[in-house]
């Protein structure tokens, strides 16, 4: 009966999987009454590569190009991520060089990560100009990355107990460089957007996240912290160097996606701080453990089950891996952020008007390697 | 002596009336090739531009930096295969960009171009109520919109015709009250204050300084008409792909394209023209047409400009801001005009 009224009344659309802003290849199936969302279905799967199974069928050491495709614009966090539950579970430790740079590349990853976000977030508010202001900026650190390890995005930079190429000082003075210029262009791109009145009126008091729906919906990340929660991993079970630098988690009380886009701008403010911290005090020695040197790669053998956790730019990462005692592992499990945050998306829709979802869904930040593994 | 009737006296040939009749058609052809060529140019200074404000280099391929991109574009848009979607209402669907483009050049037809050197007045036609049907003929292209739009079958172009709508009444309403006030305002001065030629004969001060709150409110309603982001509701391409033109394809989508940069022309054309004095400036009887010109460009550069730095209003903040903010203006504005007139500052 109730049927039967829906359709009479609704417009069912189909957003996506290709539609200019469903970032990549989310669907959206969509009830609209004229121009309200009434209900908002995500429909997910369209990137699935089965990459937590092809882990289980490969080396513990190559299980990394498939953890750098998960988050393609943050796959250092993802390599980390990785790592520190392999690590734990093969009991290898990185040496204290390897600890810093990996920061180091981190951070810069995840400044790279949010400058996408941003420009994306203004292209799905109608406005392109910003999306070629953060694209300069992320070229220059993806041109780090270049020169560093080789390649762009996918870097498979990290290694089982090391890095695969050392820094010198042409890099860290690159580095250096880089961090001088970035905060006075980042302010720039702020100002394009958080100063603009139509940009504060599509964003303010729209997909109002209190924290306590946060909490149980399971989102993390700059998503949760715009809801005032100062929820970080970096700073509650600290990994890598990041106990040794000295930095704030940015929070707001404002819970909306103002609010996200501004506690991401402080991110990566955060971020330079850590890095230009971080930078300094890379110590010297080996790049990688002689545990797990090339030679041994593939003779690593785990035995037993961890659960690493990490704060990839999009919210906590988590690694759950199991091993048998063979060469390979026996479970492999990815909690991504993306696919977590993703599920507020209907909850945060009802009743908005679809330029407001579209705002919202942009707010997210979702990368869907990493949703649809 | 104006072009027309210069065209008919070297056609004098054919004897009086052929000779007008074919002047006529002769002028109308002129004006629909000033119109495209105007809308190239328009689009390769707002490709340049914009690729000047997002540190890109912009075409440089075809031709010397790029010039013979545009026509390259258009040469493709018109040998494209024209894909039609399935279960369309063909008539409308065929005439709305026809509609768009009709619209679109009758509204060149009209604007007072002022002289140009030996060429003399260069306007094609005019009438005495002339302001009134420029008005007229630019409302028929929201017609359009909404026949592309309920016609190709497609939810996305629906949603889109149905913002255009939303979106044209609330501003026509108050863009026609700042021109009454306009009118108000020339009659003061000129027999004919609904000839959009008296309008500019009016203006020995421009009305943007008599009426800066009409002016404000013309400003936006060009905007608007023209549909350019801040103001894009209706073809906003993230969220409804890109609305009433989602289904079209090949030449019917380059006339689309051709409305949106044309609207934006004719807006800054009719700005000039109503409210910054038109082709008046000096040497008004050998370059009256260049000032129209120069005003125009600068008003398109700055509509491209704030093109290209704002984001997209909400359609429902906009239809607010219609009713709420720009209708009171102009009538504010329609009263200080009258008041104005009254104590004879005017």
């Amino acid at each position: 009966m109730e049927n039967k009224g829906l359709k009479e009344k609704y417009i069912e659309l189909n957003m996506g999987p290709q539609h200019p802003s469903t970032h990549g290849v989310l669907r959206l199936k969509l009830l609209l009454d004229g121009e309200t969302v009434k209900n908002v279905e995500p429909v997910i799967g369209y990137l699935h590569r089965n990459a937590e199974k092809i882990c289980e069928l490969d080396f513990y050491c190559d299980a990394l190009i498939y953890f750098d495709r998960m988050d393609y614009v943050g796959a250092m966090n993802m390599e980390v991520g990785y790592l520190e539950a392999a690590e734990k579970l093969l009991n290898i430790e990185p040496p204290e060089r390897v600890v810093w740079i990996r920061t180091v590349m981190a951070e810069l990853n995840r400044l790279a990560s949010h400058l996408v976000w941003a420009g994306a977030f203004g292209l799905d508010l109608g406005m392109l100009t910003p999306f070629f202001y953060v694209f300069e900026q992320r070229e220059k650190i993806l041109d780090l990355f270049t020169e560093i390890c080789g390649s762009r995005q996918e870097t498979n930079y990290m290694s089982i107990g090391g890095v695969y190429q050392d820094f010198n000082d042409k890099i860290i003075y690159k580095i250096k460089e880089f961090t001088k210029q970035f905060p006075k262009k980042l302010d720039e791109v702020y100002n394009l957007l958080a100063k603009n009145d139509i940009f504060i009126s599509r964003t303010k008091n729209v997909g109002i996240l209190e924290p306590e729906v946060a909490l149980d919906y399971g989102v993390t990340g700059p998503m949760l912290r715009a809801s005032g929660v100062p929820y970080d991993v970096r700073k509650a079970e600290p990994y890598l160097a990041y106990d040794r630098v000295n930095f704030d988690i940015p929070i707001s009380k404002g819970k909306d996606v103002l609010a996200r886009f501004v506690v991401r701008f402080e991110e990566m403010r955060q971020s330079v701080k850590i890095i230009n911290q971080a930078i300094d005090k890379i110590p010297d020695g080996p790049y990688f453990n002689p545990k797990a040197r090339k030679s041994l790669m593939l003779r690593l053998r785990g035995e037993g089950d961890v659960y690493a956790r990490t704060e990839s730019p999009k919210g906590e990462f988590g690694v759950y891996l199991v091993g048998d005692g063979s060469v390979k592992p026996y479970r492999v499990h990815v909690r991504s952020p993306s696919f977590k945050n993703l599920s507020i998306l209907p909850y945060l829709s009802k009743d908005v008007l679809i330029a407001d979802m579209v705002a919202i869904s942009g707010s997210i930040d979702l990368v869907f390697g990493e949703v649809d593994r | 002596m104006n072009l027309l009737l210069r065209i008919s006296s070297i056609l004098s040939v054919f004897g009086h009336y052929p000779s007008f009749i074919l002047a006529y058609i002769i002028e109308t052809l002129m004006v629909i090739i000033f119109a495209t060529v105007v809308v190239a140019g328009m689009v390769y200074l707002f490709r340049k531009y914009m690729a000047r404000v997002q540190m890109r280099v912009g075409p440089n391929r075809v031709g010397k930096a790029g010039i013979l991109q545009v026509m390259a574009d258009g040469l493709k848009l018109i040998q494209k295969e024209s894909i039609m979607p399935e279960g369309r209402d063909d008539l409308a669907y065929k005439v709305a960009p026809v509609l768009i483009f009709f619209g679109l050049i009758m509204g060149f037809i009209f604007i007072p171009y002022g002289p140009l050197a030996w060429f003399g007045q260069l306007t094609v036609s005019h009438s005495d109520v002339s302001l009134i049907i420029i008005f007229a003929l630019i409302a028929i292209m929201p017609i359009g919109e909404i026949l592309s739009g309920i016609s190709s079958n497609n939810k996305y172009a629906v949603l889109g015709a149905l913002r255009g709508v939303a979106k044209d009444i609330s501003f026509e309403v108050p863009m026609m009250l700042s021109i009454l006030a306009v009118v108000m305002m020339a009659s003061v001065k000129v027999s004919n204050p609904l000839d959009i030629n008296g309008v500019v004969v009016a203006q020995s001060i421009p009305f943007a300084i008599l009426e800066p709150l009409g002016f404000f409110v013309f400003l936006i309603s060009m905007a608007a008409r023209a549909s350019y982001s801040p103001f894009d509701m209706g073809e906003s391409d993230s969220e409804l792909v890109t609305g009433n033109t989602t289904e079209y394809t090949g030449l019917r989508f380059g006339l689309f394209y051709l409305g949106l940069f044309g609207t934006i022309f004719l807006g800054s054309m009719l700005i000039s023209t109503i409210y910054l004095g038109g082709y008046y400036g000096p040497y008004t009887n050998y370059a009256g047409f260049i000032w129209l010109l120069i005003k125009t460009v600068v008003l398109v550069v700055i509509s491209l400009t704030i093109w290209l730095s704002m984001p997209r209003v909400r359609i429902d903040k906009f239809v607010t801001f219609g009713w709420k903010y720009l209708l009171p203006i102009s009538f504010i504005n329609l009263i200080i005009t009258g008041i104005l007139i009254f104590g004879g500052i005017a």
